[in-house]
């Protein structure tokens, strides 16, 4: 692309690519490697881009890429394209009743206007250790399916989301995720934002638990956001929870498990202890069997 | 938001009888729609950056990576080199062409009286030292990548205590400490010293208030362009103050004033950052100079948050002290303020403004506060909205909430032992600030029925308190005998022009600026209601050197409705009464005898009583340009000119409330209700007055909750450097339970009894909220002396007090 005379765009040149096709773009992809970005919604990479943080030689703009933003629930499990904007999610009928905590969990995430351009697998990719879906994506169980120009693979959510990176080599492109539906389950995520008002999230914990009808837990998968350098999934508060009815005791083994699990950033937000106590208070609000007061997903004051 | 009703007590306006020139049912005093905005709102605003064609170079400032170091090193051979370069220009070119600016406000002792634009020792992280200029911003930038730099690293002074260390390293060698100045305002310290001493109970506090970045809308914009064959330098820029702006150039480049233009477009927000001229502007328009060139430049979020001064960052030991039954009588603060690398033109004056408003509604038997002004490697700071007087109310109202809950007083009741009653007015402090008119115990109580029935909750993980608070808000800056005996090289004053054009619609000129306040209507009201005409004959024009009256303050310090209102209010008169004697002339009648009627926004017609004559205004209009009939033989132009000066400050004030949940597994604070009770006199735009009180509460609840700029304390690295870690208040932060509500006292100073409220709304919030934290855990009450109360240290404190375990 080149520069219009006067322009006030910011970035250092690059090429940009639009492919219309996987093929096209994966082919791109492996052509420029590690010097090429693909760009899908735009919400972290733009801004990016503007301070010159990332420097690539190419920008592939996955926006005219054919089929990558479709959603299908059956089968018991939701296949959502990465291309899938967090707007469609958040409004899509089908997906609202068959995966319930998705929609919950994509209302935390930034604002609408950003979550209009916002894409699933954008977010995925970015793998914030501290943002709302790479979590969800681990406590669901989620599969990420990758196009290389060798074929595809696919990797279980916690293998993918790898300390201060994602498993997608330079050259691949994340083209699907699949969200099993477990029969049983019902899960919430509940995040602790910067503020009361809402802000950047800094803790997040997506708990789902299978119940008998006595109260017994027979089954549990939790994931914790902002605990740890990326999505930690958290088996000793699983294992605490499972085998018998949710009683404070066992809540409490869970949160200490959760606590002794997580090794949370510090910085101007909050040291590790602060950070520690937020993961369990979440865990904990999680668990609660009533909703939390308050009506706004956002847990408030 | 609601506009409720106030509580106890009369709410309608309550204009007293012999106030000067009183409103009289025209426009002023309706909450007609703001005359930019179906514009603005229709995306066809012209700001800065949308006034060139595409013919303009692009710059962008080259600016130290340290805190504090020297330049040993400027290369820019790979730079020119580069074939993009238009002009990279270093300290040393810069130093050639250039004088340093002027500083305005110094304080006593301050021997720093210039500004250096691009200095080789770097005393701020973001302080520019070159500037680059290419034919887009991208190569621009591209280009200043290749200049070369090095720097020898010195020590950096983060934070005044740093500064004031012993053994400390010097920002100002020069100087031989980090001290550049103080002042003391009100009692001496011996006389507070011995009032204290006789008291039967002292509160003691370190009170703080960070640092805060402007963050408008619009950063800060230039687009600068030389125009060789007539040797002009026209500046489009978004500043508040064109005239100071254009005197700053111009000493800085070596031209006359008159060689220089500035004109201000549309200006998205300013909360003061832009009340001063910047080194890095002048650069752009030094490149302009050189060049022969457009030359533009828009700041990123990025320098917005670092490199543009910044607000605030003060901290006080203070003191109170009451006598057995609570009556205060004595008030002491030691004020040392963060004015960064070096005072900028607005430098010590927030700090000294804090020490003279330290008393704000109460009676003292002593008061008085110095201040202490010092330097540090962090990027200057200056005027932000609400300046001194927020950081008085923050010093004085934890205080005497802390005096009640020491003593097991009601708030309420020691604040009505202390406050000045309206039978006191007008009432003389002890730092010699004369309030005018009000009634501050009414107010205050409007404010506490407020929260009278606000839920109080101190046990469970979800605790609930509230507050309530009075403040005072000195706005009309001000009286120039004032500003020249404080040592301020300003004037307060403001010109007023009134043109009737020969078609008889009215344009408006003053020297203050639109910003996003509404300003431009609010004037066009007050002419439309002085000469008696529809508003839709008046249009306003601000903010350009070559057409508009010089102004030194312009649009800041709450003044433009008092003394550029205050002038036009005059200025109407005169030209009301040279519209009817011209009038008279033609309809071959008397002045007396003539009536202008007005039916709707349909054109004015003056109508002869006894011979039923009429002349449309715009015939009258029509021939007193042509000089017809005039009743005056050396009068013709058909403009009035009025320059007023006040005689003295004006005082609004308020009352503020708010009900909080403190969450103590978060430490999470939410503003659950808000009520602000305020008082500036009649208002001319009712509903703009409540945008800007709702904005500047917003803003205050800024202050109180999320925002900082902050700092590394070992590198004085700055921390915040884009939104996502600089924290705005949010929609949801203001509570939908705002509560907005006037009583209208009018002052003594200004015609039509106004007083300013730019300012005021944002001046309680941040107490108001630690008050009613508190209130909600009075466990961690004593701790509340800095904000923001972010959740993090909220939560800290929580813990300490062994109340969040997690």
């Amino acid at each position: 692309m080149s520069l219009r005379k006067g322009s006030v765009v910011k970035p250092p040149v690059f090429e940009y690519m639009a492919p219309a096709t996987v093929e096209e773009t994966v082919r791109a992809l492996a052509r420029h490697g590690a010097r090429a970005a693909p760009l899908a919604g735009g919400q972290s990479l733009v801004p990016l881009l503007n301070r010159r943080r990332v420097r690539p030689d190419v920008v592939v703009d996955l926006g005219r890429v054919a089929g990558l933003d479709t959603v299908r629930v059956a089968d018991g499990a939701v296949r959502i394209g990465a291309l899938a904007r967090l707007r469609t999610l958040e409004r899509h009928e089908t997906l609202g009743a068959a995966l319930p905590v998705l929609r919950q969990t994509v209302r935390l995430v930034a604002h609408p206007q950003i979550r209009t351009r916002a894409t699933l697998g954008g977010s995925l990719c970015h793998a914030d250790p501290a943002a709302e879906l790479p979590a969800l994506a681990v406590a669901l169980g989620a599969r990420l399916r990758l196009a290389g120009a060798g074929g595809e693979r696919e990797l279980d959510a916690e293998e993918f989301f790898r300390p201060g990176r994602t498993a997608r080599r330079p050259g691949e492109l994340l083209t699907e995720i699949t969200l099993p539906l477990r029969d049983g389950f019902t899960h919430r995520f509940v995040e602790i934002p910067r503020h009361a008002h809402g802000g950047l999230p800094l803790v997040g914990v997506c708990a789902g638990t299978r119940r008998e009808a006595d109260g017994t837990v027979t089954a549990a998968r939790i994931a914790a956001a902002g605990a740890a350098d990326r999505p930690l999934r958290l088996r000793g508060a699983e294992r605490a929870l499972t085998g018998g009815p949710l009683t404070e005791e066992a809540v409490a083994r869970a949160l200490d498990a959760a606590a002794s699990a997580a090794a949370p950033p510090a910085d101007p937000h909050g040291d590790a202890a602060y950070r520690t106590a937020l993961l369990r208070t979440a865990l904990r609000r999680a668990l609660a069997a009533a909703p939390h007061p308050g009506t706004d997903p956002k847990e408030r004051a | 938001m609601t506009a409720a009703p106030a509580g106890p007590g009369p709410d309608d306006t309550t204009a007293r009888p012999d106030a000067p020139q009183q409103p009289t049912g025209g426009p002023i005093g309706r909450s007609v729609p703001r005359l930019h905005d179906d514009r603005l709102l229709r995306g066809q605003g012209r700001f800065t950056d949308d006034i060139d064609d595409g013919t303009a170079l692009h710059a962008v400032v080259l600016r130290s990576p340290v805190a504090h170091g020297r330049l040993t090193r400027f290369d820019a051979g790979a730079a020119r080199a580069d074939g993009r370069a238009v002009l990279v220009l270093g300290p040393d070119e810069i130093a050639r062409h250039t004088r340093p600016l002027p500083t305005v406000w110094r304080i006593r002792g301050q021997r720093q009286d210039t500004i250096e634009l691009a200095p080789r020792t770097v005393r701020y992280a973001g302080q520019p030292v070159g500037l680059v200029v290419a034919a887009g911003r991208a190569e621009a930038e591209d280009v200043a990548e290749l200049v070369e730099t090095g720097y020898e690293p010195l020590p950096a002074v983060v934070g005044t205590d740093a500064a004031l260390a012993d053994g400390a390293p010097l920002v100002h060698p020069e100087y031989g400490g980090n001290t550049a100045g103080s002042a003391r305002f009100g009692d001496s310290e011996d006389e507070v010293e011995r009032a204290l001493a006789g008291a039967a109970h002292v509160v003691t506090r370190e009170l703080g208030v960070q640092r805060v970045a402007y963050t408008s809308l619009e950063t800060r914009a230039l687009l600068a362009e030389w125009t060789p064959g007539t040797e002009q330098l026209t500046v489009w820029a978004g500043t508040q103050v064109p005239h100071p702006f254009r005197y700053g150039l111009a000493r800085a480049l070596r031209l006359r004033v008159d060689q220089v233009r500035v004109a201000v477009p549309d200006l998205g927000g300013a909360f003061g950052g832009k009340t001063v001229l910047h080194a890095d502007e002048t650069l752009v328009c030094l490149a302009a100079r050189l060049l022969g060139r457009r030359v533009a430049w828009t700041e990123d979020r990025a320098e917005a948050l670092t490199a543009s001064y910044q607000g605030r960052g003060m901290s006080a030991t203070a003191r109170l002290g009451l006598d057995a039954d609570g009556r205060f009588v004595a008030l002491d603060a030691h004020i040392t303020g963060d004015v960064g690398a070096f005072v900028s033109q607005a430098g010590t004056g927030p700090f000294q403004v804090a020490a003279q408003a330290i008393e704000g509604p109460y009676r003292f038997g002593r008061a008085g506060a110095s201040v202490r002004a010092v330097w540090t490697n962090a990027v200057p700071t200056g005027a932000y909205r609400g300046y001194g007087m927020q950081e008085a109310c923050w010093i004085r109202e934890r205080l005497v909430a802390e005096a009640a809950r020491e003593l097991g007083l009601p708030a309420a009741e020691l604040r009505r032992r202390n406050l000045i009653g309206p039978e006191e007015l007008p009432y003389t402090t002890r730092t010699f600030s004369t309030y005018d008119t009000g009634d501050y115990p009414r107010a205050l109580h409007s404010a506490e029925q407020a929260v009278a029935d606000a839920p109080r909750v101190r046990e469970g993980r979800i605790r609930r308190g509230a507050a309530a608070v009075p403040s005072i808000e000195a706005t009309g800056y001000g009286p120039t005998s004032l500003l020249e005996a404080a040592g301020m090289e300003a004037g307060g004053w403001e010109s007023g022009r009134i043109r009737v054009n020969e078609d008889g619609t009215v344009t408006v000129f003053a020297g203050v600026v639109a910003m996003g306040q509404g300003i431009e209507t609010a004037l066009a009201q007050i002419v439309a209601d002085r000469l008696g005409v529809p508003l839709g004959l008046v249009a306003v024009r601000l903010g350009d050197t070559d057409t508009t009256p010089r102004s030194e303050f312009s649009s800041q310090a709450s003044r433009s409705v008092v003394v550029a209102g205050g002038a036009l209010m005059r200025a109407g008169a005169r030209m009301r009464e040279r519209m009817h004697a011209l009038a008279a002339s033609l309809l071959e009648t008397s002045a007396e005898d003539v009536r202008l009627d007005v039916e709707g926004e349909d054109e004015p017609v003056f109508r002869a009583a006894k011979t039923s004559r009429t002349a449309t205004w715009a015939q009258v209009a029509h021939r007193g340009w042509l000089g017809w009939g005039r009743p005056d033989p050396d009068r013709i132009v058909l403009e009035e000119t009025v320059d007023f000066d006040p005689p003295g400050l004006t005082y609004a004030y308020a009352a503020h409330a708010a009900a909080v949940a403190v969450d103590l597994d978060t430490g999470q604070i939410t503003v659950e209700g808000y009520w602000a009770f305020s008082d500036s006199g009649p208002l001319v735009n009712p509903m703009i007055a409540e945008g800007q009180i709702a904005g500047a509460v917003a803003q205050g609840l800024g202050i109180a909750l999320t925002e900082e700029a902050a700092l590394d304390p070992s590198t004085g690295l700055p921390l915040t450097t884009s939104l996502r870690d600089y924290e705005l208040p949010a929609p949801a932060t203001v509570p939908t339970a705002l509560h907005l509500s006037h009583t209208s006292t009018p002052g003594t100073v200004a015609p039509g009894g106004f007083k300013g409220l730019g300012e005021g709304g944002m001046l309680p919030a941040p107490v108001v909220v630690a008050n009613a934290v508190a209130d909600a855990v009075p466990e961690i009450a004593r701790r509340l002396e800095r904000t923001p109360l972010s959740p993090y240290r909220v939560w800290t404190m929580l813990r300490d007090a062994g109340l969040a375990t997690g």
